[in-house]
């Protein structure tokens, strides 16, 4: 609109609004339209009780990670279709008897016309990456935390939102039994066993040893406390990644299931 | 005309013809189920929660007022989380794409101020699967023109029940914006944004049942064990 059109607008809208206020009729052509004298006198509109703010954006998500868990027993393809290669065979149940818990990398419509999720396989070789039905798979969550392990360092540190929240030191496993490299999850956390060994809390990961593939529910590493602190930090687990108590106790406060987790 | 384009008949093509559920009767089953095991849902479970804090009400606000408010922020949760799930898949396109960011933004604002007036009386956010409609554009689309529908829907039932003007003062405020939302969301998905001469409203129990139709209220995954560990030591 054109300065000049603005400013006929607005002389216009007040010379209406000083006619209402005065009580007096507006006349638009032939027609004569009346106002209450006391329109003005109206009460006011209350406040609301909400205070509406302005709308939210999003943040960048840089630090998020989504996971999911098998909602249905599916299979798991190179491609988003059914016709590729077979990747695994998923359960709805982890080990560690909780539902089974895969990271969520991508999601694409496939050849089927349905949505299909890439997902991290909790198989072996370690690092493995398929395609799975949407359909097959419960609700998306987020979390904000990464775990990262540092071999060679023999720490452990938990990233939130790319701050560090959590250092400590780690045993990880032997040369004969290595803990293995690559990117995970935290699938589940256990609690209140009786296992002085395993400490208060062991956190079940996706990760698998790929030495001990005989070991009950077929070796996968777990983070979790010890009995022997002493011999921490160090290369001393069959792949398990040992914290001393209280560090697992204050990682169990800080990590949500679902974290990624990054083995170097 | 599709017969869809009416807001309440869209509602029961959503329902009935399965894009977004399973069966209503299964729903109805589950919801009945998680209510024994004393579980937190949108409607009936946000309804019991609501009650019984009702005795504090929020900052002065009639018991049955803070029942209604906490009514609606289960529903802001709902298209809140929805929209923030379709902006994160990045699967949406073009002008969806635009909306979706848009109307999610406002929803969130809306969660934030129901949040902040309610206080420790809130509800708790319900975990949502949506099944994959977040990630496709037509499925979106149709989801989203639902999930408006309703919003408007069930802030006109509630509206009239409402006992504090400041509240209601509120309600109307947000009531528009969802018919703004319902109307772009009906442009965007190809059908006629307003058509009828007068909207009805839709009662508590209409709306949870439709809610607990889509199946998209679900328990959080329970990752918690007490087994004794087996992994490799």
């Amino acid at each position: 609109m054109k300065r000049s059109t603005r400013l006929a607008a607005a002389l216009a809208a007040a010379t209406v609004a000083g006619l209402l206020s005065a009580g007096l009729g507006v006349s638009f052509g032939q027609e004569q339209i009346g106002v209450p004298a006391d329109l003005a006198a109206l009460p006011a509109a209350p406040p609301p009780a909400l205070q509406i703010g302005r709308p939210e954006q999003l943040s960048s998500g840089r630090h998020l990670s989504r996971w999911t868990v098998v909602r249905s027993p599916t299979i798991a393809h190179v491609e988003p279709s059914a016709s590729s290669a077979a990747v695994a065979q998923l359960s709805t149940r982890a080990p560690e008897e909780t539902p089974n818990l895969l990271t969520v990398l991508q999601a694409r419509t496939g050849s089927d016309g349905r949505v299909w999720v890439e997902v991290r396989l909790p198989v072996l070789p370690n690092g493995r990456v398929g395609w799975v039905r949407r359909a097959s798979l419960g609700p998306y969550q987020t979390v904000n935390t990464h775990l990262v392990v540092d071999r060679a360092r023999l720490r452990a540190t938990l990233y939130r939102e790319g701050q560090i929240v959590l250092s400590a030191p780690v045993g990880i496993g032997t040369e004969a039994w290595p803990t293995p490299a690559g990117e995970f999850s935290v699938r589940s956390v256990l609690t209140r066993y009786a296992s002085p060994f395993y400490g208060p809390v062991s956190f079940g990961t996706t990760a698998r040893s790929a030495v001990l593939t005989d070991w009950p529910a077929g070796g996968f590493i777990g983070i979790h406390g010890t009995n022997a602190p002493q011999v921490l930090p160090g290369r001393v687990s069959h792949g398990c990644i040992r914290l001393r108590n209280p560090d697992i106790l204050r990682l169990a406060q800080l990590m949500p299931v679902g974290t990624p987790v990054t083995i170097r | 005309m599709d017969s869809f384009e009416h807001s309440a008949d869209f509602l029961t093509t959503v329902d009935r013809d399965g894009a977004l559920a399973e069966t209503r009767s299964h729903a109805e089953r589950t919801l009945s189920r998680r209510r024994l095991f004393g579980m937190t849902l949108a409607g009936a479970g946000a309804i019991t929660i609501a009650r019984t804090a009702g005795a504090h009400a929020a900052a002065g606000l009639p018991a049955s007022d803070v029942d209604i408010l906490n009514y609606a922020l289960v529903l802001e949760y709902l298209q809140a989380s929805f929209y923030t799930e379709a902006e994160r898949s990045g699967a949406l396109t073009g002008k969806t794409a635009e909306a979706a960011r848009i109307v999610g933004a406002t929803e969130r604002a809306h969660v934030k101020a129901f949040l902040k007036l309610l206080g420790s009386q809130a509800v708790k956010r319900p975990t949502f699967d949506f099944q994959g409609t977040t990630e496709q554009q037509r499925p979106f689309l149709k989801t989203a023109v639902a999930f408006e529908d309703l919003a408007v829907a069930a802030y006109k039932g509630q509206a009239p029940k409402l006992q504090a003007n400041p509240v209601l003062a509120a309600a109307v405020g947000i009531h528009s914006v969802e018919a703004r939302h319902a109307a772009w969301m009906r442009q965007l998905f190809g059908i006629t944004p307003a058509v009828d001469a007068f909207d009805r409203p839709a009662s508590r129990r209409s709306i949870n049942r439709v809610v607990a139709s889509t199946q998209f209220i679900v328990s959080r995954p329970k990752l918690t064990g007490r087994k004794k560990p087996e992994f490799t030591g």
